[in-house]
């Protein structure tokens, strides 16, 4: 699994917090200018049907003060009456007809502005001769059509009262058309779709601005449940409905106007506004979260490359600085200063190393494998006594030459004629121990001669094949000796034709430790090359059993004084 | 990379808060009636005001001066795409002849709402009034009703080339056939306005005596059937069933002169035409359905002053 970049991580949470606050912000403060809202609206709507309900008051009063002044009227003879009631008709149009009825209901008489009534009338809804009885002072009856007209059949509303006039008439009916409240209703808008209308306590509608759109069966309103709430202002389903009762009236108005219009709209706005608001504020965190995880990581990244650079070369890497704030600025001088630590650690291990290995292979050089001398100076013992003096003093000679080319004043390199000088006082000395049992040869480029090697390299490998190789051969043995050049690098080739070795033999010498029968073994010329010239330095052996094995040694070409400079 | 990324994902945030509502726009509206004359139209016209008012729309009303001049009324729907209407609320003089005028409204884009009487064109999207067949069966069934024994029916209809006056006549005959105690013995195909209606009824009952029940089709022919039977001297004698509300026919609803009137909901026809033409402009008429039956009442003498009948009868205004 990827891990996720402080970049990332800084930029969701910034976002997250962010976002999250200003969404929990905004929500509340809607919330809480919606509820503010609605209440506004609630009492702006109670307020509107309230004047409403005043204006309705009012002219309700008038037209009581009008009835009184009709029942006054009815007092006074007929001519004046008619007179008045004429004026009356003309100055207050809205009134359809008035009319006076008997004792039995009998239509007496009739007044209305440019309408006469039908000679015979077959209904008349403005009169209920059956209500009449039943009745109180005042009746005010649901809305209906004035009916007692020929091709005139406007609505009205009758307000009928008990008189007791000279002529008989025992009531006095007004038919009262709409027009004037309707004025003061239709005109009354709360919010943008709300309006008034006016309800009887029955249900019936007595105005509403669109009613003949409900007469024609278009639109409804729940009119019983309205006529029996009290007065008050509720909301439901996004409704607020407003009732209050007409003074002096069996009328109530009620307002109805909608929460979502008024409110929504606002808190639409509001909302809209928030986002743009709260988009913004985003955009702007994100944008710092940006930079901020900018100025931050990209330091870190660069920080975490040269980390990358410094493992994959230790010793060649150097250090740039890396920019950015004071922490990376600190992180980086740190890196710097350990870098540099690391470094010098590095190179004082490898060279404590390098000295234990040379103070190791000298106290292993110097030792005197005591056999070897032991056997050699038996050979010479017992050459003197057989009185083969030259071979003692040749032998002798060797034996010096041996032990002066081993010790070299302590030198490590020696020239490569010393060391063929070495291997041949060797051999001498072995060839005359095993008996001639087996011949040698070297082959030198003279060219080569004036190099360096490590001293004692060719020693053990003729060590090995004359013990390993040789020893067992029945037939005679031969070793080859060459030293030549290979591009920029001088090898020395030890080639006998002794009993070969397998390759697990093969692995087993470059394993094997000193102490065993000679004092340096192959595997020391093999350490011993890789730690002086390197990697890619050293040893190879190539054998075939019953063939014979080559053993090759690689060194680069070193001239005195060269080396110790490197 | 990135970053551009960041960017662009901010741009469209910032467009998303942005993006400003589209302002509210007017649209045009044009009623061509098939008469401006009558009570009638009076109402439907009431109807399709109040619904432009309540829908914000550029509404125009025209109408011939008769409803037989089917040329004027295609010379009217010219004119209103001309003017500017993106929908037109229609009803048809004639079933066949105004059908390639709406056709060619349509082909320029209008939108087209019938009422009251169709016209034979495919372009017609929804289609609100009167189920005429159903309202000739009322009519009827309203004389047969109100008539013992045998009925001998006079029709009095108005142009012969009118969707919905011919199928009142078919659901009228139908539902007399059915009864079996009815036939008819004369129609006439009169001009929609009540002198000549009165002119042809008297010569019919005058060709025809035996007439005891007289079927009205539309408002104009029914006023004309009543002045008819009232200037015959016959209104005992003979049953009128009459059509739509005029203060002449409630008049002699009262009086016995008319025995019941086949009332339609005029308003609603007007009010629903507007309102179907502005939902058809503005998207929403996925769901309208292809005919809106608005109801028909049968008003008589004993239900006419019920608040139904009030209602049905008499605007509000």
């Amino acid at each position: 699994m990827k891990r996720p970049r402080l970049t990332g991580l800084l930029l969701c949470a910034i976002t997250v917090i962010t976002a999250g606050a200003l969404v929990a912000a905004v929500a509340l403060f809607i919330n809480r200018y919606r509820t503010a809202t609605v209440q506004t609206a609630r009492t702006s709507s109670a307020q509107a049907v309230s004047q409403v309900a005043d204006t309705v008051g009012n002219y309700v009063q008038q037209m009581d003060d009008a009835m009184a002044l009709l029942a006054d009227a009815m007092d006074e003879p007929a001519r004046q009456r008619d007179d008045f009631l004429e004026a009356f008709l003309k100055i207050r149009p809205e009134i359809a007809a008035v009319t006076t009825y008997n004792a039995e209901g009998e239509l007496l008489h009739c007044w209305s502005a440019g309408h006469t009534p039908r000679e015979n009338i077959i209904t008349n809804l403005s009169f209920d001769t059956e209500r009449m009885e039943s009745m109180g002072e005042r009746i005010v009856t649901a809305p209906h059509v004035a009916t007692i007209f020929e091709g005139w059949y406007p609505w009205v509303v009758t307000m009928i009262d008990r008189i007791d006039a000279p002529d008989g008439a025992c009531f006095v009916a007004l038919d009262l058309s709409f027009s004037s409240i309707s004025k003061t209703i239709a005109n009354v808008g709360i919010g943008q779709h709300g309006y008034c209308f006016l309800l009887d306590q029955q249900g019936n509608l007595v105005y509403h601005p669109q009613q003949q759109l409900i007469y024609a069966g278009l639109k409804s309103e729940d009119t019983a449940r309205l006529a029996a709430a009290e007065n008050d202002t509720f909301e439901e389903n996004g409704v607020i409905y407003s009732i209050q009762a007409v003074e002096g009236s069996p009328w109530r108005v009620v307002g109805v106007s909608y929460v979502d219009e008024q409110v929504n709209r606002n808190v639409a706005q509001l909302a809209k506004m928030s986002i743009v608001i709260v988009l913004a504020v985003l955009a702007a965190a994100l944008l710092a979260a940006a930079l901020l995880a900018r100025i931050v990581t990209r330091p870190l990244q660069n920080l975490a490359g040269e980390m990358e650079r410094f493992e994959q070369d230790a010793d060649q890497f150097t250090y740039q600085e890396v920019n950015g704030t004071r922490e990376v600025g600190e992180l980086s001088a740190s890196f710097g200063h350990m870098v540099v630590r690391i470094q010098q650690l590095m190179a004082t291990v490898r060279e404590e190393e390098i000295n234990l290995r040379k103070t190791e292979l000298k106290a292993l050089q110097a030792q005197i494998n005591p056999h070897f001398l032991y056997n050699t100076l038996d050979s010479i013992a017992w050459m003197c006594e057989r009185g083969k003096n030259a071979d003692a003093v040749q032998m002798v000679h060797a034996l010096a030459r041996l032990f002066r080319i081993s010790i070299s004043k302590g030198h490590e390199l020696i020239p490569i004629a010393r060391e063929i000088e070495h291997a041949e006082s060797y051999l001498q000395i072995q060839k005359y121990r095993y008996k001639n049992q087996f011949t040698y040869h070297f082959q030198v480029d003279p060219a080569c001669t004036e190099y360096l090697c490590n001293k004692i390299t060719l020693q053990p490998i003729i060590e090995n094949a004359i013990t390993h190789g040789l020893d067992l051969l029945v037939d005679e043995g031969h070793i080859e000796v060459e030293v030549l050049q290979d591009g920029e690098d001088i090898l020395f080739k030890v080639t006998d034709n002794g009993v070969g070795m397998e390759p697990e033999q093969v692995r087993a010498i470059f394993r094997r430790e000193p102490g065993d029968r000679t004092g340096i073994g192959i595997k020391n010329v093999n350490d011993r090359l890789r730690i002086y010239f390197g990697e890619g330095y050293g040893l190879t052996i190539d054998s075939v059993p019953d063939e014979g094995t080559t053993v090759t040694v690689r060194m680069p070409r070193v001239k005195e004084g060269s080396y110790e400079t490197k | 990379m990135r970053q551009s990324k960041l960017a662009a994902a901010l741009l469209a945030l910032l467009m998303l808060g942005g993006c400003a509502a589209a302002p509210a726009q007017r649209h045009n509206v044009a009623i061509v009636a098939k008469s401006t004359s009558t009570e009638f139209w009076a109402a439907v016209f009431a109807g399709a005001e109040a619904a432009g008012a309540e829908y914000n729309l550029d509404l125009s009303i025209t109408g011939p001066e008769t409803e037989e001049d089917y040329e004027t009324q295609n010379a009217m729907i010219a004119q209103a795409v001309e003017d500017g209407a993106e929908a037109l609320v229609f009803s048809a003089i004639d079933f066949e002849a105004n059908a390639a005028a709406i056709n060619e409204a349509a082909r320029r884009g209008v939108r087209i709402v019938v009422i009251d009487s169709g016209v034979d064109s495919d372009a017609v999207e929804t289609y609100i009034g009167t189920d005429n067949l159903a309202a000739g069966r009322m009519a009827a069934q309203a004389a047969l009703d109100g008539t013992p024994g045998r009925l001998t029916v006079g029709f009095v209809n108005y142009d012969v080339n009118s969707a919905n006056g011919q199928l009142r006549e078919q659901g009228a005959r139908e539902a007399l056939a059915d009864s079996g105690r009815a036939q008819v013995a004369a129609c006439i195909n009169t001009v929609s306005e009540a002198g000549a209606a009165m002119q042809d009824t008297l010569a019919m009952l005058n060709a025809h005596p035996e007439i005891n029940v007289l079927i009205a089709f539309n408002e104009p022919t029914s006023v004309g059937a009543a002045r008819a039977l009232d200037a015959s001297g016959r209104a005992d004698a003979v049953a009128l069933v009459g059509f739509d509300s005029n203060v002449e026919t409630v008049d002699g609803l009262q009086t016995g002169l008319v025995d019941a009137l086949i009332v339609q909901n005029t308003y609603a026809m007007g009010y629903l035409g507007v309102e179907s033409a502005y939902r058809l402009l503005t998207g929403q008429g996925g769901s309208m359905l292809r005919t809106v039956d608005t109801a028909t009442r049968i008003i008589t003498r004993e239900n006419m002053f019920t608040i139904d009948g009030q209602k049905a009868l008499f605007a509000f205004e």
